[in-house]
């Protein structure tokens, strides 16, 4: 249970509107079993054949007023408990992807994209029960047990306690052991929901493998495999459900039985209309109470996914960003894990203010790693790494990268438009600002030539675009942004000859003024460089410029 | 448009029917509960007269009750279960045809759709089909079959009070075709917002280290919650038409029960009778609320036809097509006045291209990027088929092989290969999964990539991440070399292969790619210098068009 608790922790934000919803559903049920009640003493005494001569004349008049009351007032219930809930439940998404999101400044890594998006949706959907289905049918239980024993005990103190141990079953003993059960039972079903997903997604996203590999029919096998394995969970929940509602049906027909064998004559029909309003306000509860075991795990899942930590700790209290841009790297030791060769062994390397430095150096030798170290997506294992004079471990990780623009070799380019790709880098750049970008980035006249221009869609991982266009849009980004200090990770690979010369000799100038740090194989000669760094052995050594 | 439409209405006639058949056992065990539910209120009926009456109430009336209810009980039990059953078994079927039809319909796909959004048809259109089944088509029947029972049960005391219990319950499809004006296209924007949201999350996950380092992850946040918002605003108001209409049968049913009162309670009717009559109001109305909570169901069903119905069928797999055999030593490639256009707005991709590739000679498709070079590939591969002229592999028109002899054909390297989650050698065996462990190590050793094998942890059972996490791109590239060795075809396409690799990994890359080359056809699309070192024709592309070449590299 301690997840639910923490998933609902989350949702205080939230909680006067969810509050609220609990008090109309309450004001509902009074309606409805305030309705039974009276009709129950007009039967009673249309019946009786006029004994109860005054309550027949009020009778009516309650009814007239507690039977549109009703209907409204649970119409509005539906409206308000929904509502409230489905705001919780966007809160909550959107909460999940910022605590997923600050725990992955280095990218997904092992975690599948399928299972991340199947916690977003199914799990997190999966908690709607919770709060529908058990919180406030649990109220109006808790508020209808004192009513039912108090009106029932009045006439007979036996029957009273009979009602209320049934009742008791029905509302709370049957939906714990519901619960209790389900979650023992384990997350199958969370589980097998996100291995469809994954597996649907690996079939769809790799079409051209597929295609090309003749593997239809595989995919389709290992698919319904997966396909398989949910629908067994989903029988085995189903089947409790099932249970749990005949039970819950069966402690309802007790309990009308219960007064039909032993109400006192003149009280028969309101307690017996009273029985059943009160069991038909509860009579979900035990199914809910399966959907909340089945919650527990999903709870434990959108936890569990959301609590990556980020791969540097931030600083408790974070220092003040520097005023200078100086980049330094001192005595850096840095191995990817404890039992591999380290990248860096004693790497020390500046990048003066406003300088432009090239650092080559063949594949492996950390080019690459250099860059993460300078945004923190990794620390050093020793020696540390200095902006402006400050060691880059005492600042905010957020406020460093806004420092830094990063060209990383495996940059995404996002299902949206064009322009929303370029103002990625810099969210409130103007139409010329952005022309200017792909100007320089050799792609002005592509775009151009687009119908839709600046609005033209991309499609998935620029799927619409060659290659090339690909490649320049990112180019154009790195340009777009407003950062001191670029590092450009090998920015011209794949390229042709003649735009990587253009791009290079347009870096010179778009520049001007800003550290950049040119990661590369080799040098083309358009560079204008003012210092060259050759890394070799975990260490860089300065090269002749 | 109208054909789309034509196919979806049939489609859900067709699902329609097979899922009533499914949907027997529901309906019978539903009728059954309804019959025990009138036996019910007829004993529960006498005996709360003999109690207002000062009697007590006899034994055999609440054995009567007790054994009603146990009935009632396990005929929910097992209806439940028929009921799950039922959905499951259609969403086991149709899961399979709409993933045969998307993976028929192929990689074309990809350039107009997200894989998210194709992923949220196979995944939750097909779940959300679950409620037409195993609700929906029980409920619609039950919802005119049950009342009718009822009216009849009371018809046979009492002709009067059945006919207002009917005239109430006719006043439930009436509010429920009212509430549910629109319903239909609320339920459409609805799963297109849940959509929207998938492919939105989906997307920025995949790129989320970009996004941090952007220190955009705020605004994305802003924009996911906009998502999230407009999925609630969409959901709550196909859930209103639910609300509605259980308003509506709320309403309705107060309306006979006071219709039944006042009228018992003027003409003095008999306790038994008038009590029999207010008790059986709740078994009317019991089965058209069960129809209202599913109606929506009926609307999920309505979109998943149009999404299905808008996908090519596959064609059935029992008949053996003839698979043209294409000479076994090489292939001759051919394209004659090929043209094609992706999106005519943006104009040909290929205008009237022509050009011969004898068997076992190397081809290269040079020119700027955007030029179709990729679409030759994507044509002969495919993917896509020309809008006018032949494509011809050994002088067979590309058109009448079928997909499988195609790809028997032909071994591809893209720009970026896409590798599953896994370990390297099964990414490798992806190209042919009867493969040996010896016949993966060497075509691992082909592809140089026993190497950097080498140097990881467990060698070739190295576990890498989605999208070939924990791999550089040079390592990745060397994945679906080894991939094209294994496979082993005689026609060898290469879109770029070098394209996103700095120039030494390159070097090293195109090495490996020399040795498969060797006795087969080969395209290869590259405007990489060192690309052209490969020997062979080229013929330079512009705007989808071939231009006079200067001289034979």
């Amino acid at each position: 249970m301690r997840p639910l608790l923490r998933i609902l922790g989350l949702w205080r934000g939230r909680a006067g509107i969810l509050a609220f919803g609990v008090l109309v559903s309450l004001a509902a049920l009074a309606a409805g079993v305030g309705l039974m009640v009276a009709s129950g003493g007009m039967v009673a005494g249309m019946l009786a054949g006029g004994v109860l001569a005054g309550s027949l004349l009020a009778a009516p008049l309650l009814l007239r007023l507690l039977g549109p009351a009703r209907v409204v007032l649970r119409y509005l219930e539906r409206l308000v408990t929904h509502d409230a809930l489905f705001r919780a439940l966007a809160d909550l998404r959107v909460w999940f992807f910022r605590a997923l999101a600050t725990g992955s400044a280095g990218g997904l890594g092992f975690r599948r994209s399928g299972d991340v998006l199947a916690r977003l949706v199914n799990d997190v959907e999966a908690l709607d029960g919770v709060y529908l289905r058990v919180i406030v049918p649990l109220a109006g239980a808790v508020l209808l047990l004192p009513v039912l024993v108090v009106v029932i005990g009045r006439t007979s103190a036996w029957l009273a306690a009979v009602e209320a141990v049934l009742f008791g079953l029905a509302a709370f003993v049957l939906p714990a052991l519901a619960a209790r059960t389900a979650a023992a039972s384990g997350g199958a079903l969370a589980a097998a929901g996100a291995d469809l997903r994954i597996a649907c997604l690996d079939a769809l996203q790799g079409m051209r493998e597929v295609r090309v590999f003749a593997a239809e029919d595989r995919m389709r096998a290992a698919i319904a495999r997966h396909e398989a394995t949910l629908l067994t969970a989903q029988q085995a929940v189903a089947r409790r459900s099932a249970w749990a509602g005949a039970a819950a049906l069966l402690c309802a027909q007790a309990g009308v039985l219960a007064v039909l064998a032993a109400a006192p004559s003149a009280a028969a029909a309101v307690l017996l209309f009273l029985a059943v309003a009160a069991f038909e306000a509860v009579g979900g509860l035990p199914r809910a109470g399966v959907a909340a075991g089945q919650a527990v795990t999903a709870a434990r899942r959108v936890l569990a996914a959301a609590q990556a930590k980020p791969a540097v700790a931030e600083p408790a209290q974070p220092a003040s960003l520097p005023v200078g841009s100086a980049l330094r790297f001192e005595g850096v030791h840095f191995a990817w894990a404890p039992g591999r060769p380290p990248v860096f062994d004693g790497l020390t390397l500046e990048v003066p203010q406003g300088s432009r430095v090239a650092l080559l150096g063949p594949s492996g030798t950390g080019k690459s790693t250099l860059a993460a170290l300078a945004l923190k997506v990794v620390a050093p294992q020793a020696g540390r790494v200095l902006l402006g004079g400050t060691d880059i471990a005492t600042l905010a990780a957020a406020e460093l990268r806004g420092r830094i623009g990063w060209l990383a070799q495996a940059t995404h380019l996002f299902d949206d438009t064009i322009r929303a790709n370029l103002r990625l880098a810099l969210p409130d750049a103007d139409e010329p600002a952005l022309w200017a970008a792909l100007e320089a980035a050799r792609l002005a006249e592509f775009v151009h030539g687009l119908p839709e221009r600046l609005d033209t869609w991309v499609g998935e991982g620029g799927a619409r675009l060659s290659g090339g266009q690909g490649r320049r849009l990112v180019l154009a980004r790195a340009l777009l942004s407003p950062a001191p200090v670029l590092i450009l990770d090998e920015p011209c690979a794949g390229l042709d000859a003649q735009t990587e010369r253009a791009f290079l000799a347009t870096l010179n100038e778009v520049a001007e003024g800003r550290s950049v740090v040119l990661i590369a194989h080799r040098l083309t000669g358009v560079e204008r460089l003012d210092r060259i760094w050759r890394l070799s052995n975990g260490r860089a050594v300065a090269a002749a410029g | 448009m109208d054909a789309t439409k034509q196919a979806a209405r049939d489609w859900l006639r067709r699902e329609g029917v097979l899922g009533r058949r499914g949907a027997r056992p529901m309906l019978a065990l539903g009728l059954a509960g309804t019959l025990a539910g009138i036996l019910q209120a007829l004993c529960l009926a006498t005996g709360l007269a003999a109690l207002l009456a000062g009697r007590r109430v006899a034994w055999s009336l609440l054995l009567a009750v007790a054994v009603l209810a146990v009935l009632r009980a396990a005929g929910g039990l097992l209806s439940d279960r028929a009921a799950a059953a039922a959905g499951a078994a259609a969403r086991r079927r149709l899961r399979g045809d709409a993933l045969a039809r998307l993976l028929g319909a192929g990689p074309a796909l990809l350039r107009r759709r997200h894989s998210g959004d194709l992923a949220a048809i196979v995944v939750d259109r097909i779940e959300a089909l679950d409620g037409y089944f195993a609700r929906y088509l029980p409920a619609a029947t039950l919802a005119l079959a049950g009342p009718l029972l009822v009216v009849m049960a009371v018809a046979w005391r009492d002709p009067m009070g059945a006919l207002i219990l009917a005239l109430c319950a006719l006043l439930a499809p009436l509010a429920m075709a009212l509430s549910g004006l629109g319903a239909a296209a609320a339920s459409r924007r609805q799963f297109a917002a849940l959509s929207h949201l998938q492919v939105r999350f989906l997307d920025r996950v995949r790129g989320i280290a970009t996004i941090v380092m952007h220190g955009r992850m705020e605004d994305e946040a802003r924009a996911l919650g906009a998502a999230a918002d407009e999925l609630r605003r969409r959901t709550l108001r196909v859930l209103r038409v639910a609300f509605l209409s259980s308003a509506a049968l709320d309403l309705a049913a107060a309306l006979a029960l006071v219709l039944l009162a006042l009228r018992a309670l003027g003409r003095g009717m008999a306790a038994p009778l008038a009590l029999y009559e207010l008790l059986l109001v709740a078994e009317l109305f019991a089965p058209l609320r069960g129809f209202a909570l599913a109606y929506q169901d009926r609307f999920a069903a309505q979109g998943a036809a149009s999404a299905l119905a808008g996908l090519p069928e596959l064609p059935a797999v029992a008949v053996p097509l003839p698979v043209r055999t294409v000479a076994a030593r090489g292939v001759a490639v051919a394209f004659d006045e090929v043209c094609f256009t992706y999106d005519p707005a943006r104009g040909m991709a290929l205008d009237r291209l022509s050009f011969r590739v004898p068997a076992g000679e190397t081809l290269i498709l040079a020119g700027p990027s955007g030029a179709g070079k990729s679409t030759v590939m994507e044509l002969l591969l495919g993917f896509v088929r020309p809008d006018s002229g032949r494509v011809t592999l050994n002088g067979a028109d590309m058109t009448t092989l079928v997909p499988q002899a195609l790809a028997r054909l032909t071994a591809w390297i893209g720009q970026r290969p896409v590798l599953f989650a896994g370990s390297l050698a099964d990414n490798i065996r992806f190209a042919r999964p009867d493969a040996t462990e010896a016949e993966v190590a060497e075509a691992a050793r082909a592809a140089r990539l026993d190497a950097v094998a080498a140097l990881l942890p467990d060698g070739l059972a190295t576990q890498i991440g989605e999208g070939g996490f924990g791999l550089s791109g040079g390592q990745a590239q060397r994945v679906a070399i080894a991939r094209a060795f294994l496979k082993n075809a005689p026609l060898l396409l290469l879109d770029e292969p070098t394209a996103h690799l700095d120039p030494a990994t390159e070097a090293e890359v195109l090495d490996s790619l020399r040795r498969l080359t060797i006795g087969r056809t080969v395209i290869l699309a590259s405007h990489s210098a060192a690309a052209h070192a490969f020997g062979g024709r080229r013929l330079d592309l512009r705007e989808g068009r071939a231009v006079p070449v200067r001289g034979v590299a």
